[in-house]
């Protein structure tokens, strides 16, 4: 329940301007006539909604069509991934890490083997470094393809997102080439990557690079340039830098309010310092270019154009790649060294960290995750009141949470 | 900066509650059993004075920890005494980074809120009550997160034992 | 040329002596309106079929393509049967009558307002002077059903979807029928057959927008309203499957849903015929012509015919062709609002009612000043 900030009696009462609107009944009391009595009404957005992308629910307090009120109730996908970091093997919870994100899982891996590493100290071949690098932004294209694909579809627009979908399918048929899996990689392992490519592998990669550079103009005159596109999105959910800021936003939401902070840029891991030096990649920004600074529009234009970055960086990484081992030589039992390290690196939806506690032994003593999206999904109940119905829908989407993440 | 930097400036400004710092070392090679430890540095701050140590990193032109990017805790074994409460800060403008670690007791275990500072901090501390049966005194809206709001326990306590049932559904 | 009804005209034709007159009209109206229904649902299913297959390859894939063999063309008779057979539901909260009610009452009003709708010269079942009040009229009583199917599922999300049609629909009968005067100015008549009629000439292109430049955007205005009356995208806002899980058919499932269904195919059939019959030459064409010529025995003025090349007695060929040349035309119309609807995103509840009345209505208004002008300067 939202509780309401008005007493619903002296709302009512307030409401009735006309005589004759109400009556005394013969025990004396007064009765209003019911039909010019009005109120807020709660409406639940989920758990099933075709707009949550995923089990979400949101209790919205509505007047008519215009928001008073919204709260976010996290935890229908809730399975604990905490706690089953503490009770298996440090290997073993890599295939748990592909369950948060379930649209970027090469990040994900990427994330927890970065912070069992920097409890290692272990040394990664290059080329294992090389190969992460495009995993991972590929799946970053196939990740902010989800996110384009959905939030046309929620604002309506239903073709864009099976264009977005072809795109996906052949980002998800590449990786099923190189690990066999299309969804759940668990291929970026401790120490490197499972297995070298297999042959043809990077030609491809090349391939689909060219294709997508045009199909992504597509996108752009589509659905970005839309004019209904723009006019349902600019001025909608503004964030302010400050209060992305205080909400501990992150990713395409921070860069869509203007600040200009990307992890792999300004806290440079594995080969992104020196993406940077060659000036391989820049950091998209919003501008407000079709509203305000920081709405809808400017966070869809970060996830868009970053596409184009991470081509970027993928040829990049396609040029200077070498053959060579692709995994450090670890043991099969892997015992960590005692400490903990917190490591955060960029995910498409934001940071995602991964604070590992080890005690010197097989177990990890704790693995805490930090979602982006569950952060991210934080900063509705401040800026949905005041808005529309259908804006809601807008601004939901243009977080692009995932609610396994979310819930972990 | 790098984390002496940070510690000297956290000195110089007199940031309140701070305690101790806890560096990666290598192993000493005279002592058998010391195997050394690994990760990250971070600073050790008293648990009462967490609300103004926070704000002075927040606050400090130099420091400008304008990110609070993480707040979760720790159990760290069941026959502990105390939680870690680990925060991460994040500075988006200088580029830095700085954990910070405050313990509290298990018996009872309560710190104040960090919601006045970053408001960031209120799902995760949400998160961190329910999952560990940490109070966060003055938090705002102190409900259930993730877990049903007639949940029996805190999961993530090293001490948890897995329910057998749930609403006369049987978990076993 | 005056056309008798040809159904009535058949059975006059093989009716035996003493057959009483009311009899053939009474036999004449079951026939009609079970041919009626026929066809519409026909077309209503077909648009469905065709609407799969648009959007599949709008979005590069197929559609429907293996019921029936080609191009999955059963598709949509396979659904019927598995909707049919559906279970009938009604939410214990729901207003039994009224739930029940409402997709009959919005299915029964379009059928109606087909009523008035001549398929073919010789195909109609109520020559009403006021055909197009009467079309319009009764298509906006399906709002009536929508509001009643939101109120009566009980459930918030049908309501909104209810409240939206209602304010939608009331936004945009204005813009529709102001924007149906410019035409009928040039017409001179309410009465679809003879607006059909004065289109004839030019061999069969005397369409009304070439005869007034000013209809050309009255048209578009039409077309544009005709979008938002029949709750098509980008005016899909009381099902909004995004906003309101599905707007006011929440609730409904099996062959109720399929009547909201239903509705919508044969709400922008009908609406596509009349802005055929309006804008576009109703049963004109080149082929038409051709048809008149060809099957279409004239009196001459001594009362001999002047060509007796038609087939028939009864010009049914030229019948069908001109029936076919208007459901061809409306289903070009049907086309494009699918189109539309796979192309463009939703426009917001404010932007569709500032859309209708701030600018729409004195847009329509403007043209129909325009349009009466050019009429008046011209004759």
């Amino acid at each position: 329940m939202i509780e309401s900030n008005q007493d619903p009696a002296a709302a009512m009462s307030e409401r009735i301007t006309f005589p004759g609107a109400s009556r005394t009944l013969p025990t004396g009391e007064r009765e209003f006539m019911m039909d010019v009595r009005t109120a807020d009404l709660e409406i639940n957005m989920g758990p099933q909604h075709p707009a949550t992308h995923g089990v979400m629910r949101i209790l919205i307090r509505t007047d008519g069509e215009l928001i008073t009120g919204a709260q976010p109730h996290l935890g229908y996908l809730h399975r604990c991934a905490e706690k089953i970091g503490e009770n298996v093997e440090w290997l073993q919870y890599l295939p748990y890490t592909d369950r948060y994100d379930y649209l970027a899982a090469m990040n994900n891996n990427l994330g927890y083997s970065m912070a069992v590493e920097a409890l290692l100290g272990e040394e990664i071949p290059r080329r294992a470094q090389m190969l992460r690098t495009i995993c991972a932004e590929l799946n970053r294209i196939g990740s902010h393809l989800i996110a384009f694909g959905t939030y046309g579809l929620d604002l309506g627009a239903f073709t864009p997102f099976l264009y977005a979908f072809r795109e996906r399918e052949w980002m998800m048929a590449l990786f099923e080439k190189i690990c066999g899996a299309r969804l759940t990689y668990s291929y970026l392992r401790i120490g490197g990557v499972f297995n070298d490519t297999p042959p043809g592998w990077l030609q491809e990669v090349e391939h689909f690079c060219d294709v997508f550079e045009e199909k992504h103009k597509e996108y752009v005159d589509l659905l970005m340039m839309n004019h209904i596109f723009v006019k349902r999105t600019a001025d909608i959910g503004v964030i302010p830098v400050e209060m992305a800021l205080d909400f501990g936003l992150t990713g395409p939401m921070i860069r869509g309010s203007g600040i200009d902070f990307d992890l792999r840029r300004d806290t440079p891991y594995m080969l992104y310092g020196e993406l940077i030096d060659a000036g391989a990649f820049d950091v998209v920004l919003g501008s407000g270019a079709k509203g305000t600074l920081g709405d809808c529009w400017d966070r869809f234009y970060v996830r868009v154009m970053e596409m184009i970055e991470s081509i970027k960086i993928i040829r990049w990484c396609l040029g200077s790649i070498e053959p060579g081992p692709v995994i450090a030589a670890l043991p099969k039992v892997l015992k960590v060294p005692a400490g903990e390290a917190y490591v955060g690196i960029e995910n498409p939806r934001g940071e995602l960290g991964h604070f590992v506690v080890s005690d010197g032994g097989k177990v990890a003593r704790r693995v805490r995750v930090r979602g982006p999206s569950f952060c991210n999904l934080a900063v509705l109940e401040a800026i949905m009141p005041g808005t529309l119905l259908a804006d809601a829908v807008a601004i939901v989407g243009s977080t692009d949470v995932v609610i396994g993440e979310t819930d972990r | 900066m790098e984390f002496e930097g940070i510690i000297q400036r956290l000195r110089e400004i007199g940031a309140p509650g701070l305690v101790s710092t806890d560096e990666p070392r290598a192993a000493d090679p005279e002592d058998k059993k010391d195997k050394g430890r690994a990760g990250d540095a971070f600073v050790l701050v008293e648990p009462s004075a967490i609300v103004g140590f926070l704000a002075a990193c927040r606050d400090d032109a130099e420091l400008a920890f304008d990110l609070l990017v993480d707040l979760s805790a720790t159990d760290p074994d069941a026959a502990d005494e105390q939680f870690w409460i680990d925060y991460q800060l994040l500075s988006t403008t200088r580029r830095h980074r700085l954990a910070i670690k405050a313990l509290v007791a298990k018996e009872g275990a309560e710190i104040p809120t960090a919601t006045a500072v970053y408001r960031a901090a209120g799902w995760h501390e949400r998160e961190c009550a329910e999952m560990f049966g940490i109070t966060f005194v003055g938090h705002p809206d102190p409900r259930n997160i993730l877990l049903p709001d007639d949940w029996v326990g805190h999961p993530l306590r090293k001490d948890y034992e897995f329910p057998t049932e749930y609403h006369g559904i049987s978990c076993e | 040329m005056e056309h008798g009804n040809l159904i009535h005209e058949l059975l006059g034709g093989v009716a035996p002596e003493g057959v009483p007159a009311w009899a053939i009209v009474l036999v004449t109206a079951v026939i009609g309106v079970s041919l009626l229904i026929g066809v519409v649902s026909v077309i209503a299913m077909f648009s469905v079929w065709l609407e799969r297959k648009v959007s599949g390859h709008i979005q590069c894939r197929y559609g429907p393509m293996y019921v029936g063999g080609w191009h999955g063309w059963a598709q949509s008779i396979a659904d019927g049967v598995k909707l049919l057979m559906k279970e009938d539901m009604i939410p214990l909260g729901a207003d039994r009558v009224l739930f029940v009610l409402a997709p009959a009452l919005v299915l029964g009003s379009i059928f109606g307002a087909m009523a008035a709708m001549p398929l073919a010269p010789g195909f109609y079942f109520a020559d009403i002077n006021l055909g197009v009040f009467f079309i319009l009229g009764m298509s906006a009583l399906t709002t009536i059903g929508v509001i009643m199917s939101g109120w009566a599922s009980n459930s918030k999300w049908s309501l909104y979807g209810a409240m939206r049609e209602a304010a939608q629909v009331v936004a945009y009968e204005i813009p529709l029928g102001i924007s149906l005067l410019a035409p009928l100015m040039v017409a001179g008549t309410f009465n679809l057959l003879e607006a059909s009629e004065a289109q004839s000439g030019w061999f069969g292109m005397k369409w009304f927008v070439f005869q007034n430049p000013f209809l050309i955007p009255a048209a578009i205005l039409f077309f544009v309203a005709a979008l938002a009356e029949t709750k098509r995208a980008p005016f899909d806002l009381p099902e909004a499957e995004s906003e309101l899980v599905a707007g006011f058919m929440t609730e409904y499932s099996g062959i109720r849903w399929s009547f909201f269904f239903m509705e919508e195919y044969a709400a922008m059939f009908l609406m596509s015929l009349v802005g055929a019959v309006f804008f576009f030459g109703g049963f004109e064409s080149p082929f038409t012509s051709l048809a008149e010529w060809a099957f279409v025995t004239e009196a001459g003025a001594d009362g001999s015919a002047l060509r007796t090349a038609g087939l028939f007695e009864l010009p049914l060929l030229y019948h069908v062709t001109a029936g076919t040349v208007l459901a061809a035309k409306a289903l070009f119309g049907v086309f494009l609002m699918m189109w539309v609807r796979w192309t463009v995103p939703r426009v917001r509840i404010d932007q569709v009612m500032t859309m209708g009345y701030k600018y729409l209505t004195p847009l329509a208004l403007v043209v129909v000043l325009f349009a009466g002008t050019w009429e008046w300067l011209l004759s």
